[in-house]
């Protein structure tokens, strides 16, 4: 049963361009994050100083930075970084964003009160602000630039949850449930939650392009991750000052961004596409 | 032996405009193995009698009288016992079984759940029984896969999965809320021998909640009538038809194409009552059905009229009919 509805998603996703652009590009990227983890052309922090500042060659297809070091190795070890940083990220915001917002939803009341204005009270500043916030309050460094973007992702995972688990609720086969006996715990796991889970894979995407725009962000800013550890973010701030003598090297670091970005985008909008209910073929 | 007695149960609802009374002192009782319908037009309150045997009242109803069922007051049991009782010795079949199945989950599965949760059967003495209940509802293993999901089946078979559902742990009081009106004609006809065949089987009281004179003269032992929240009516259901009393249930009759399986003439329309059902925040203070009654006088304004007995039956009424039902 299974294999046959995977199969038809499959049949229906390679007729979506944005759906396979988005899956390649995102595909490509997690194996040359993986790669880096093995192999790089260069050491991540080799520094050749004579071969400083060099534009893309046989020896370095994307050129040397300031100090020699190579481009593409650093760019390489930046996309484990940025996914790391992203997806612990947006697991921090699902994984108490989701539970939060079913709670809302199954308890109503008081307890619905105080969830949501929680969440309006951490939605309420922006979200990059917030994030410099927290990294001056607790520090400048990768495991808090991950706190920091998670605690934004929460009101997001929860708002989205309590709406959709919210409207389930009223549905008969959740009342049917009700009348089988079982308890607002058993029904949110057993019939809520499998109900919203495409909605949340699709959400999950889409915060994981936000994510890595926040660690960019804040690496750039020199709150995330700290020198000579590599991150997009931080090989942008550093050509910043160079940008007449060596535009490659906030060109590439800039176009690595944002083809990532897109790609989820693309793939998050696929997906959507692709898990809609009304768009499931019946039989 | 009685099994569900319902005495002088009131419910109101509070709402931003007031409280609204939505039944008021329904009494009944339904033995065990009994059939009881219960007929009236939408929002007389057949379904809220339902839902408050099933503790499944919104949160804002206020609720007085008593709900006895097996010896035990239903409206003074906590959730937690209510919840084991639920689907364990009370179950309900739904009247769209379009939604009460839950799309994501297989059939066999949603059949095994109770079995599971009520009588502790492990998964696969579970998914046994999901195929045995399954094959007793007519969806043989054979042709229909406990691994099917819903979207995969018709109105009818899904219907047939809920009430698989509803009996899967032997209950011993089936609630059927409306459970064919969402079906076609030829569907409607198998489900009701269905649920006719399995209460008798397996002993079952059934409590059938419809607005169809015909399903109930089919269908059950006893009957009541409800109008606006109150009772009007109720007896065994030959004597209820041999003499409708209420000018409410000879409305209902008038009402209803080819009831009692008499085809209507060619030519003729089908008659109405008048007027709607008063708000449940301005009922009168007297007959609540006085305001469309055709044999209304000033007598029926001042208060509710008590209930009285005629041969067989009783009725809520000051000028009841008392000739035979012209059939």
């Amino acid at each position: 049963m299974w294999s046959e509805a995977w199969q038809e998603y499959w049949t229906r996703g390679r007729g979506s361009i944005a759906f396979v652009f988005g899956l390649a590009i995102t595909v490509l990227l997690v194996a040359v994050a993986l790669l880096s983890l093995v192999w790089t052309p260069y050491a991540v922090d080799a520094i050749d100083i004579p071969a400083k500042l060099q534009g893309p060659s046989a020896a370095h297809w994307l050129g040397t930075d300031q100090f020699g070091r190579d481009v593409l190795s650093r760019l390489m070890a930046g996309a484990v970084n940025s996914l790391a940083v992203s997806l612990v990220a947006v697991g921090i915001g699902a994984g108490l964003g989701v539970p939060l917002g079913a709670l809302a939803a199954a308890r109503r009341g008081l307890v619905e009160e105080v969830v949501m204005r929680f969440n309006d009270f951490t939605f309420a500043f922006p979200a990059l602000l917030s994030a410099v916030m927290i990294t001056a309050i607790l520090g400048p460094g990768a495991v808090n630039s991950i706190i920091a973007i998670g605690i934004f992702n929460i009101p997001v995972f929860a708002r989205l949850t309590r709406g959709a688990a919210l409207s389930l609720w009223k549905r008969d086969f959740v009342l049917a449930a009700r009348v089988a006996g079982k308890g607002r715990t058993r029904i949110t796991v057993e019939h809520i939650l499998p109900n919203i889970a495409s909605l949340l894979i699709v959400q999950m995407t889409i915060q994981f392009a936000l994510a890595i725009l926040a660690e960019a962000g804040l690496s750039y800013l020199g709150l995330g991750t700290q020198p000579p550890a590599p991150s997009w973010g931080k090989m942008l701030n550093e050509a910043q000052t160079l940008m007449y003598l060596a535009p490659q090297m906030a060109i590439i670091p800039g176009l690595a961004i944002m083809i990532t970005v897109l790609g989820l985008n693309l793939l998050g909008d696929g997906l959507r596409d692709l898990l809609d209910p009304r768009l499931r073929r019946e039989r | 032996m009685t099994l569900l007695s319902l005495r002088d149960l009131c419910v109101t609802l509070e709402t931003p405009e007031g409280p609204a009374p939505i039944l008021q002192d329904v009494s009944f009782d339904l033995a065990a193995g009994g059939s009881l319908g219960i007929v009236g037009e939408s929002g007389c309150g057949k379904s809220m009698t339902a839902l408050a045997v099933m503790g499944l009242l919104p949160a804002r109803a206020r609720v007085s009288g008593a709900i006895v069922f097996e010896g035990q007051d239903l409206l003074s049991l906590p959730e937690a016992e209510l919840c084991k009782l639920r689907g364990r010795r009370l179950a309900m079949v739904f009247q769209e079984p379009m939604t009460a199945l839950n799309p994501v989950k297989t059939i066999g599965f949603q059949v095994a759940e109770g079995p599971r949760w009520h009588l502790g059967l492990g998964r696969a003495e579970a998914e046994a029984r999901a195929v045995k209940l399954l094959d007793r509802v007519g969806l043989p293993q054979s042709r229909f896969s406990p691994d099917l999901f819903p979207h995969q089946l018709s109105g009818g078979q899904r219907q047939r999965v809920v009430i698989a559902m509803a009996l899967a742990c032997e209950p011993a009081l089936l609630i059927a809320d409306e459970p064919t009106t969402a079906l076609d004609v030829t569907s409607q006809a198998a489900i009701l021998d269905l649920l006719a065949e399995v209460t008798e089987a397996a002993g079952l009281a059934l409590l059938f909640i419809t607005h169809d004179l015909a399903v109930v003269w089919q269908n059950t032992a006893e009957m009541l009538v409800m109008y606006a929240g109150r009772v009007v009516e109720r007896g065994a259901t030959p004597a209820v038809f041999d003499r409708m009393a209420h000018p409410y249930t000879r409305g209902l009759l008038a009402a209803s194409p080819g009831a009692l399986d008499a085809p209507l003439p060619p030519g003729r329309r089908l008659a109405t009552i008048p007027g709607q059902v008063p708000d449940p925040r301005q009922r009168p203070a007297g007959c609540v059905f006085a305001g469309r009654c055709p044999r209304a006088e000033a007598d029926c304004l001042p208060a509710q009229p008590a209930e009285r007995r005629l041969d067989g039956h009783a009725v809520a009424c000051l000028h009841p009919h008392l000739e035979e039902t012209p059939l």
